[in-house]
């Protein structure tokens, strides 16, 4: 065992985990961060994606150690002052949660991917989260919140929700 | 990986996380066998998981600077770091030139894993449907290899010896992989995957019209235990690539390329997708 720090969501965690513990059994069972989903295990559903320092990654294939001394941003790291992001609240107008077990990675991809490029195209918006599943299907939904959020800019996801 | 259910839980072992090269190759001298390097981890992670290695210390060298460099210098080529993830190489624009190894590149996995998993660590797995060897085969590429009895290179393409079997001792490390100057050297990549995460068939050309003499190299992965290249194909485009030469170097993989059948697909399926991916990137690289 060994004492990690860790900054999620802007406080900072420190725990003793062993070396072969994942940081997604980390956020999970050491910090009680249930939103981080364990579902597949090796990095093929990407439900256990969180932001890792500057980038999205899927927990399950990292290790605690390895986020030692960085910064952790799940979900819940995404509201301002009890605010919900845009993204977020387009997600609830468009029903873009069936059983909403994968909606905490598909928010957090979306709304990183906005932050990035506030109006993506639709490839972009594929790309971006090619690495996440939703096996309720809710993709299209997905689709009209981003595009929502995205509004009538240079981006390219509404025209082509039209041209649908 | 999709072997069998994984466990969800990995092996025990100790992690180091040396700072220099020096320290690595302590490391690996002092644990040798009992130790595994670990770039991005996703391989090796996976692996863990489902119990096909158990190795007792993990050298994670992704805080070891020299081997976090990307270089590209005239006459010398590229040079690209263990430690560098494949997102880092292709958001650093050096790989202008290097159409092959972009494209492939490119379409590896997802952004996530992308930014996790390295060059020089999904070429080590030499697991036969990833994408990278049959790229950098096809620009002749090298590794460079360090270890306690010293540095050694090999081409990638001797580099490789079979399925998830490589020429590298327990205690040495591939520093870095070595791609020529793609000076005059057109080339295009194309898979197949069928929707799921693996290729069916992968293929590398690289056209070089460096010198007097033109050279193609045409490799292809996932048809076979691991990366084969096609001198027949080879031929029929040594005079570059027409409608004709295009057609010759399709129908002659197709029969040529030795395919296997697995649980994938079979093989006359892959002798079908070798005809198609080949005529596919040969067209692409008419229009260019």
């Amino acid at each position: 065992m060994r004492e990690i720090a860790v900054k999620v969501n802007g406080r900072v965690r420190k725990r003793l985990v062993k070396d072969n513990e994942l940081l997604l059994d980390f956020l999970r069972e050491r910090l009680g961060v249930r939103s981080v989903k364990a579902a597949c295990w090796r990095g093929e559903c990407g439900l256990c994606t969180v932001k890792l320092d500057e980038h999205l990654v899927k927990s399950c294939l990292v290790l605690a150690v390895e986020a030692d001394g960085r910064e952790v941003k799940t979900v819940e790291g995404i509201p301002e002052d009890g605010e919900l992001a845009p993204i977020q609240k387009a997600f609830v107008s468009h029903g873009a949660a069936q059983c909403g077990f994968c909606t905490p990675a598909w928010i957090l991809a979306t709304h990183e991917l906005l932050q990035a490029n506030p109006h993506p195209s639709e490839a972009e918006l594929v790309e971006a989260t090619g690495g996440l599943l939703c096996r309720c299907g809710t993709y299209n939904q997905i689709r009209e919140a981003v595009a929502e959020v995205a509004g009538d800019g240079p981006g390219q996801v509404k025209e082509s929700l039209a041209r649908a | 990986m999709s072997f069998g259910s994984p466990y969800v839980t990995l092996p025990d072992f100790t992690y180091h996380r040396p700072k220099t090269l020096d320290e690595t190759i302590a490391l690996l001298k002092e644990h040798g066998d009992q130790a595994k390097v670990m770039g991005g981890g996703v391989g090796l992670i996976a692996f863990m998981k489902e119990r096909l290695m158990s190795p007792a210390h993990i050298i994670d060298v992704k805080g070891v600077a020299e081997l976090k460099r990307v270089g590209r210098a005239p006459g010398k080529g590229l040079t690209v770091g263990a430690g560098v993830s494949i997102a880092e190489l292709l958001d650093g624009g050096s790989l202008d030139g290097y159409s092959v190894l972009r494209e492939a590149l490119e379409r590896v996995a997802d952004p996530m894993i992308r930014r996790r998993a390295t060059l020089v660590g999904n070429l080590c797995e030499a697991i036969p449907w990833v994408d990278s060897p049959p790229a950098l085969i096809s620009l002749d590429s090298t590794v460079e290899i360090a270890g306690p009895n010293g540095r050694r290179t090999l081409p990638v393409s001797g580099f490789i010896r079979g399925p998830v079997d490589i020429d590298l001792n327990p205690d040495e490390i591939v520093t870095q992989v070595v791609i020529p100057d793609p000076k005059g050297t057109m080339s295009a990549f194309e898979k197949f995957t069928g929707g799921s995460e693996f290729s069916l068939a992968s293929v590398a050309v690289a056209i070089s019209n460096g010198g007097r003499k033109r050279t193609a190299k045409v490799v292809y992965g996932a048809v076979n235990s691991m990366p084969v290249r096609c001198a027949e194909a080879e031929q029929a485009l040594a005079d570059g690539v027409t409608p004709a030469s295009m057609r010759k170097a399709a129908d002659v993989a197709s029969e040529k390329v030795e395919c296997v059948d697995d649980v994938l697909a079979t093989a006359a399926y892959r002798r079908h997708l070798v005809r198609v991916i080949t005529t596919k990137v040969l067209r692409r690289m008419m229009r260019a």
